[in-house]
């Protein structure tokens, strides 16, 4: 840490009007920021968010700037509007990290998950030119997104909206398509044409901390991009691009050196130990729970340093921001102008000068004991309560019966929550929708905690699509409503089915994937009446289930050729006896020709006799020889 | 069985626990003593026909059930091609390449005779002049006065490929030549007195615009002499053979030329290293500078433009200096987004970069470039700009002039426009290339199509397959006629189709994907069936064939 510090806390903040992220103009041509939260548990949350526009007619006429135009060229070829696609890894973990940024609206399930809204006719036009989407994003991001065909293709009803203004004409004609890939690994190669995409390539601005190893090493990370045309008040309507990397680094596994990140043992002497357990000693430790939040700096924990702006945003708006309590000590390099909200207490942003110098941030560490003794409250800003906890595991028993249960637990004392809980399933689970049941567990109240019962009013409403074998797999909506405090235990029955031979994946006894529930939370009617009156639709909300692994009975792939050999030597056994016994003559022993193998025993043995006579008459001359010699030199 | 041994023993039974203990020690001591061997009470007749019907019926139902059902489950579906027809396409027996070039001469206020006596001995000079039969110019007087609105309209339906003003001049001068820039026109001033009279031999007039017309599509001939050369037709339909040095220039330009398609996506690029600039007036350097040449180019081609902005681009060669091998890795495709093709449609790329390097090769091989600029073949072209003065971020429309030209010229010499004549008279040649070209194409693709067929017997041709091959050839006959015809549109839209059509038949993917079974496969899948099925019948036929020449033998014996 050779840095020159100069802006110490609580150095000349400026209090300037609000620059915060989400009331920015989408005038501006291109904008970009990184927004880091610590996290409890010595977790960091950042966010990177870029966002470019341009105008429709310069899009119609095929001028790019800021646009990407791999990826516009690739939107007008397929007919698209409006564009989502998203790179997933790992899982949120809520109860710790409470709620998701962006209310979850920008992430994906774990793998590729893609939904889009195409201009068409028809159906069979629609499903055309998503052919035509999935193929050409599959070139350009270097993933598997050409496999997804009619089976892993929805078409929700539900749970998604447009996010985009779209004139009323066009509205018509949009085809809404969604498919999931939950086995796809992110890697790297997915995050180098991401970071191509954008106007500064990684090489100025916030951008250049990316880097795939920290990225792909995180607890949990989502790319994410949206394509929407935007039309603000009395503006010209633009087409936007928002790319945003959110990804959750463990500090302490983050931090680890580069040449070395394989993890060792810490040595006996820097063992955090327990000293209040009664076995504790030299040679014994219990590790303790309270870690002290650690001290980290911005190219310590994305390994690479951030090389100034990137010249083409608007110089007034912050690149890098963080939410953290204005207790914690935060240093940053020279000339770098801290801006400090006065509607928000928690956040500051952090003005770059204009040049291309290294732009360096630091936490330094807090004891938590001395003088002015440090707590959590000190570290972290304690996240928000998520309107909803999720989690989906399989039941079931046996390769043939499988069940699915869903855990859905409203935290809040007082309010509902009203939500759609989506399933694409793939053909092979057969689900059966009768056993589809609701019970419900109060946790206020009189049966608190202790009765689970059948409850009628939690589902709403039901949209299903059943499958098609081997065409296209299940639909499921369910718009659920649950009262405050309670816990809704949603579960069906499926039944797994025998695939072809040719149908399992190389690595059929890993199981398949199964995608993630999506669950779009609706607004509740005090937020929808409030947004109705200032002529805005009320957000919605979403968060993601994750993805399950399911076994199928899984057979011998070997299986072709024992059937074949199998099959051929009962039918020979059968075919030999029958035929020999309908056309074979039975004599007696004495009266039938020689068996053979009794001839070519007997012929055997006179051949030995034979050679053995020949062997001593030969013997027998050589001796008569040997005595003639003998009989010639006497 | 039963009912048999009761019929076959007549006092006791054949298989009986006596006969077995009784034998076993005869073969105890079968060693050294063969046993007594007595010889099976004879066959009943009726038992040995029977015998003989069950063999036959067991063979008739393998031969006639069996044996069918295999085939019929087994064999792979090969649709009827018509081999014959498809070789002859691609030896040139289907088609004679021919061009026959209508020319109009018009010939003013010269009166009919001697009109009609100056086409005659031109006609007789270009065909003295002309050894090669494909390429054939034939001229007609012109029915209408070639005024220039008359030539336009000539060139709609082109039936007619140049038309030769004639003119009387000046007396003094000898006769003088020279094309008209818009239009397919050839001016010729010629001295009054050089008119040929009724009845001489020959004629300085006629032989001057014979050599005239001789030099100007000489490049055109060339380039077909060469397609014909290079394609698979068996020498005996090719024409004379050209010579060594007209074979290298023009296989050079081949190469360089982008593969036909109808369509082509232009996308320009403007690459800088660093943040600045980063906006550039394209859109209008372009309607300005290119679009000219595009629209004339509409009736072959058609273009779509699209246009980006790249900063922080690094190129692949940071030297300063370029040296000759350096320009072919300037590009830097890995970080690039110079996306390939969508759509089918092949993309040209123009890239400009702003940068301080310099091309440090002298380019004597080739003027026509720049010391700024270089084509990469097939692909596209590049010119490197200084960087704009101060902290300018606009590239101004001026500043985009010189590059829009030059890639302006490269995109003529990527498509395979020839490089001499008026513009008019190279892209009508260049329609006649093309579609010779995709002409040959096709025929060769039809013709390694049937050599695959015929080589792989075990591969499947779905009737797509065929489908296509006809649609091929029914395209293919239609173009052939119409080269003839002189409609080069025509000619050059069927050529197009069928082109299409016979890759498409080719790539056909079912066909790829069952390239390969090995026979080892087939061995393993049919010798655990046959081996125990066919052993008990052959020999069971075997056996029976054995008794029936014995019983004859017998028979003949007894008689």
């Amino acid at each position: 840490m050779q840095l020159s510090f100069t802006s110490l806390i609580p150095l000349l903040p400026f209090f300037l009007s609000p620059v915060s992220a989400s009331t920015a103009p989408a005038a501006a041509d291109y904008h970009e920021q990184l927004n880091l939260k610590p996290l409890p548990q010595n977790s960091l949350l950042a966010s990177f968010n870029f966002r470019s526009n341009t105008s429709l007619p310069e899009f119609e006429a095929h001028n790019f700037r800021f646009f990407p135009r791999s990826l516009g060229q690739i939107l007008q070829h397929a007919g698209t509007r409006e564009l989502h696609l998203r790179f997933s890894l790992g899982r949120w973990d809520a109860e710790t990290w409470g709620a998701r940024p962006w209310d979850g609206t920008k992430e994906g399930g774990t793998g590729v998950e893609l939904w889009a809204w195409l201009d068409a006719e028809s159906d069979a036009e629609a499903d055309q030119k998503w052919l035509t989407l999935t193929n050409a994003l599959s070139g350009l991001f270097c993933a598997s997104l050409n496999f997804i065909d009619s089976t892993r293709t929805t078409r929700p009803v539900m749970s998604f909206r447009p996010e985009g203004d779209h004139p009323n004409t066009t509205m018509d004609n949009m085809h809404l398509l969604h498919g999931v890939l939950p086995r796809e690994v992110v890697c790297t190669e997915n995050l180098t044409p991401f970071l191509k995409l954008l106007p500064c390539k990684g090489k100025a601005g916030v951008s250049s901390l990316l880097d795939g190893h920290k990225l792909f090493d995180a607890s949990w990370q989502s790319m994410a991009i949206d394509v929407k045309p935007v039309c603000p008040v009395g503006e010209e309507c633009v087409l936007q691009i928002e790319q945003t990397i959110d990804m959750v680094l463990d500090i302490e596994r983050s931090k680890r050196p580069r040449d070395n990140p394989i993890p060792r043992p810490i040595p006996g002497h820097e063992l955090k130990c327990n000293t209040t357990k009664p076995y504790h000693a030299e040679d014994t430790c219990f590790p303790t729970d309270s870690l002290n939040a650690q001290e980290w700096t911005l190219d310590q924990i994305f390994g690479k340093h951030m090389l100034g702006n990137c010249p083409l945003t608007d110089p007034k708006t912050p690149p890098v921001c963080i939410q953290a309590p204005h207790s914690r000590d935060v240093f940053t390099s020279m000339d770098v102008q801290e801006l400090k909200e006065s509607g928000n207490e928690n956040q500051r942003c952090y003005l770059l000068p204009s040049n291309e110098e290294e732009f360096h941030l630091a936490l330094p560490f807090m004891p938590r004991d001395g003088d002015r003794p440090k707590t959590d409250a000190d570290e972290f800003v304690q996240p928000a309560t998520p309107l909803l906890y999720a989690e989906r595991s399989l039941t079931g028993h046996g390769q043939e019966h499988g069940g699915v249960q869903a855990i859905l637990t409203n935290p809040s004392p007082d309010s509902e929550v009203e939500f759609v809980y989506m399933e694409s399933l793939p053909w092979f689970m057969r689900i059966y929708l009768h056993t589809l049941k609701a019970r419900i567990s109060h946790r206020t109240g009189s049966d608190a905690g202790q009765t689970l019962r059948d409850d009628d009013e939690v589902i709403q409403e039901i949209y299903y699509r059943p499958f098609l074998d081997r065409k296209r797999g299940t639909q499921l909506e369910i718009r659920m409503k649950i009262p405050p405090g309670s816990t809704v235990f949603m579960s069906y029955d499926f039944e797994k089915t025998i695939l072809r031979y040719t149908e399992y994946p190389p690595d059929a006894n890993r199981g398949f994937d199964v995608a993630a529930a999506v669950i779009t939370i609706l607004p509740s009617n005090s937020t929808a009446a409030a947004a109705a009156a200032v002529g805005k639709v009320a957000r919605t909300s979403n968060l993601r289930t994750t993805g399950m692994l399911l076994n199928l009975p899984t057979p011998d792939f070997s299986m072709p050729y024992n059937v074949i050999i199998f099959t051929s030597t009962c039918i020979a056994l059968a075919f030999g006896g029958l035929y020999n016994i309908l056309v074979r003559r039975f004599v007696g022993r004495d009266e039938g020709p020689e068996v053979s193998l009794v001839k070519l025993r007997r012929r055997l043995q006179e051949a030995v006799q034979k050679l053995k006579g020949r062997i001593q008459e030969k013997l027998g001359v050589a001796s008569k020889e040997a005595k003639k010699l003998e009989a010639k030199s006497d | 069985m039963s009912v048999d041994l009761q019929n076959d023993g007549d006092s006791k039974p054949i298989i009986s626990p006596d006969a077995a203990t009784v034998s076993l020690p005869a073969t105890g001591i079968a060693t050294t003593t063969t046993p007594e061997r007595k010889e099976p009470p004879p066959e009943k007749e009726a038992d040995t026909r029977r015998r003989s019907w069950i063999v036959l019926s067991f063979w008739l139902i393998t031969v006639f059930i069996g044996l069918p059902v295999w085939w019929n489950t087994t064999t792979i579906y090969r649709a009827n091609l018509p081999l014959t027809q498809m070789t002859d396409w691609a030896d040139g027996k289907a088609c004679e390449p021919v061009f026959p070039l209508r020319i109009a001469l018009d010939v003013g206020a010269m009166p009919e005779q001697e009109a009609q006596n100056l086409l005659r001995l031109t006609q007789h000079a270009l065909d003295d002049l002309n050894d090669f039969s494909g390429h054939h110019l034939r001229l007609q007087l012109a029915q209408a006065p070639a005024t220039e609105a008359a030539a336009a309209s000539v060139r709609d339906d082109s039936n007619v490929a140049l038309t030769i003003r004639l003119a009387p001049g000046d007396a003094a001068h000898a006769a003088s030549s020279s094309l008209h820039p818009h239009l397919p026109i050839l001016d010729v001033q010629y001295p009054p007195n050089s008119l040929p009279t009724a009845n001489s031999p020959s004629s300085g007039l006629a032989t001057y615009i014979a050599t005239q017309l001789g030099s100007t599509f000489a490049e055109e001939q060339n380039i077909i002499s060469y397609l014909l050369e290079t394609s698979s037709i068996t020498p005996e339909h090719r024409p004379k053979g050209i010579s060594q040095e007209v074979v290298e220039s023009v296989s050079k330009r081949m190469t360089r030329q982008l593969k036909y398609s109808q369509t082509y996506h232009l996308t320009f690029s403007l690459f800088t290293n660093g943040p600045i600039p980063s906006s550039w007036d394209i859109e209008a350097a372009i309607d300005e500078y290119m679009k000219p040449v595009l629209d004339m180019l509409r009736p072959i081609h058609n273009f779509t433009i699209d246009t980006q902005v790249q900063l922080y681009a690094s190129p692949g060669v940071q030297s300063q200096v370029l040296g000759k091998e350096d320009l072919s890795s300037f590009i830097n495709a890995a970080e690039w987004p110079l996306s390939p093709s969508i759509g089918g449609a092949p993309t040209v790329n123009f890239i400009i970069y702003i940068g301080n390097q310099t091309i440090g090769v002298p380019s004597e091989a080739s003027p026509a470039e720049t010391s700024q600029s270089w084509m990469i073949p097939q692909w596209g072209s590049v010119y490197l700009l200084a960087p704009p003065p101060a902290e300018a971020a606009h590239v101004s429309s001026e500043t985009l002039k010189q590059p829009i030209l030059t890639f302006t010229s490269h995109l003529l010499t990527l498509l395979g426009t020839p490089q001499s004549g008026s513009l008019p008279l190279r892209l009508s040649t260049l329609a006649r290339i093309r579609s010779a070209d995709l002409l040959l194409r096709a025929s060769s693709s039809l013709g390694s199509l049937a050599r695959l067929t015929l080589a792989l017997p075990s591969i499947s041709i779905p009737s797509n397959v065929a489908d296509g091959v006809v649609k091929t050839i029914q395209h293919l006959e239609l173009a052939c006629a119409s080269l003839g015809g002189g409609a080069s549109s025509q000619s050059l839209e069927h050529a197009r189709v069928a082109e299409r059509e016979a890759e498409r038949a080719f790539f056909e993917k079912s066909m790829v994907g069952q390239l390969y079974f090995p026979d080892e496969h087939k061995i393993a899948v049919y010798l655990p069936l046959l081996g125990p099925i066919g052993v008990p019948l052959v020999m069971g036929l075997l056996n029976e064939i054995k008794a029936w020449k014995s019983r004859r033998s017998q028979k003949l014996k007894a008689a």
